[in-house]
């Protein structure tokens, strides 16, 4: 496996490699949190590569990326059978990673469901695939990564206590790249020279000193995953001005766009509403209830019966879309997956109007 | 003639860690301490001096103390650990199973400490004397 090595000379960055340093060997379990971008499988990478089981497997799984039966499915594997369309047993990631790293991505978004079977697998160490009643010994080094706030997520009911304390005996926070401006110059330097190797006859120039103190002062909400895209473009584009005028506009990180209501009654409207939930409150409310009449006629239109069904259906037709997708528009399947049958799975495709993609 | 037992003091809290500090310093204690795991475990592998006892918080950052206490079982058996909490049972529970000696709940006594710290040290450690 080819890896990064971990870029920077930030404090913050240096930490984290002597942090490494230290506990590749203890195989302990680690939590790896930051924002998108930041280099969370890098680091997951540098601790595989310095530790004991660097000759063995590292194996990726995104808990947010497979719908919750797929994700089971993913991770112990199934024997012939399990399932319609389990036509012959198939390893899971656990059996992958024997003796190496399962790196889990994406913890945060794990189904609960989920969470409990993988609290059961890290206690006991014992894990049986799908359509199976014999357990397996397994031997895997855990290193999982979000970007949620896990302990926010477990005040919401959405996190396992017990899990997120099992993960965090290890834990790596990466700060956002805009809290280590002194790494920039490197990252740059150094991806600068791989895509140049990459594409040798690709013209982009360096940046000058006025073009990196530009770049160390914008704030890359989309971190050093956002500045490889932007070395990458220079290689071909070779022109900062174009680039920089592609940037996203610098906002304050973490401030939700306003959302523009059409409002033609009364402006104070929102004046009840705490300030800091007002823009967030009024665009959920406006997608599914007329705000742009009348007080009087607003409150003769709203019915919580009916806000209640446009908003399941709107949910009801983006999970479908998405399971129909990830199937490959197979609806028999799709409607296994979904656990409803095949008729009304139809029935709910005519009545949402889900086509599948024209070819 | 005995000599003073050695005890590393760990907790990301530092009024904690001030406090723990002058109640062993006063009772003839010799008292290292560090803000977390981390510094902790530098502190234990750059080997300038022994410990007997490691008394640690739970939640903390980088390492947190059920960290702390695993490394510590494998690498250095002898050293005795006292882990202490107040996030409910679960990092008490990971404690446990990584086989800390006693595992005690927030807010704790300090002689109490002192008590079940003494007690453990007299569970044959044959290092204790000189």
């Amino acid at each position: 496996m080819t890896s990064t090595p971990l870029i920077g000379v930030s404090k913050s960055l240096l930490k984290i490699k002597e942090l490494i340093n230290h506990v590749a060997n203890t195989c302990l379990n680690v939590l790896i949190t930051g924002e998108t971008g930041v280099g969370k499988e890098v680091v997951a990478q540098n601790l595989y590569k310095e530790s004991p089981r660097t000759a063995n497997n590292f194996v990726k799984i995104n808990c947010a990326a497979l719908p919750e039966t797929l994700l089971e499915s993913e991770l112990y594997g199934y024997e012939k059978g399990a399932f319609t369309g389990a036509h012959k047993k198939r390893p899971g990631k656990f059996q992958a990673a024997h003796k190496g790293v399962l790196f889990l991505d994406e913890i945060g978004d794990m189904p609960l469901s989920l969470q409990s079977k993988m609290l059961h697998v890290l206690q006991s160490g014992e894990f049986s695939p799908l359509g199976s009643d014999q357990d397996f010994k397994t031997d895997v080094w855990v290193i999982a990564a979000t970007n949620h706030d896990l302990e926010q997520r477990i005040k919401q009911k959405q996190f396992r206590e017990d899990l997120f304390y099992r993960l965090n005996i290890i834990k790596i926070d990466i700060p956002p790249l805009r809290e280590r401006k002194e790494d920039i110059p490197a990252l740059i330097e150094y991806y600068y020279r791989l895509y140049k190797s990459e594409y040798p006859n690709n013209q982009g120039s360096k940046p000058d000193t006025d073009t990196m103190t530009k770049l160390c002062n914008y704030p890359w909400p989309g971190n050093v995953r956002q500045l490889q895209n932007c070395i990458k473009k220079q290689m071909v584009l070779d022109s900062w001005e174009k680039i920089f005028d592609e940037m996203p506009e610098e906002t304050p990180h973490g401030s939700v766009p306003s959302v523009s209501v059409q409002s033609k009654s009364d402006p104070n409207r929102a004046a009840n509403v705490h300030p800091d939930f007002a823009n967030d409150q009024i665009s959920l409310i406006s997608e599914f209830v007329d705000l742009s009449t009348s007080s009087d006629k607003l409150f003769q239109d709203i019915s919580l019966k009916k806000i209640k069904k446009k908003a399941s259906d709107r949910v009801e037709k983006e999970v479908i879309t998405f399971v129909l997708d990830k199937v490959g528009w197979n609806r028999s399947r799709a409607a296994k997956i979904l656990k409803v049958s095949y008729k009304t799975l139809l029935y709910k495709m005519t009545e949402f109007d889900i086509d599948p993609p024209s070819k | 003639m005995t000599r003073p037992i050695r005890l590393l003091i760990v907790d990301d809290n530092e009024d904690i860690l001030s406090t723990f500090y002058e109640f062993f310093n006063s009772m003839g204690y010799k008292v290292k301490t560090a803000v977390d795991g981390f510094a902790a475990l530098k502190l234990l592998r750059e080997k300038t001096q022994d410990f007997d006892c490691l008394i640690t918080d739970l939640v903390m950052p980088n390492i947190s103390g059920v960290g702390l206490i695993s490394i510590v079982k494998k690498e250095y058996p002898d050293l005795k650990i006292i882990a202490m909490t107040g996030y409910g049972d679960q990092p008490g529970a990971l404690a446990s199973e990584a086989r800390a000696d006693v595992v005690l709940f927030k807010p704790v006594d300090l002689f109490e400490i002192e008590k079940k710290m003494t007690k453990l040290m007299n569970q044959g450690n044959p290092k204790k004397q000189e």
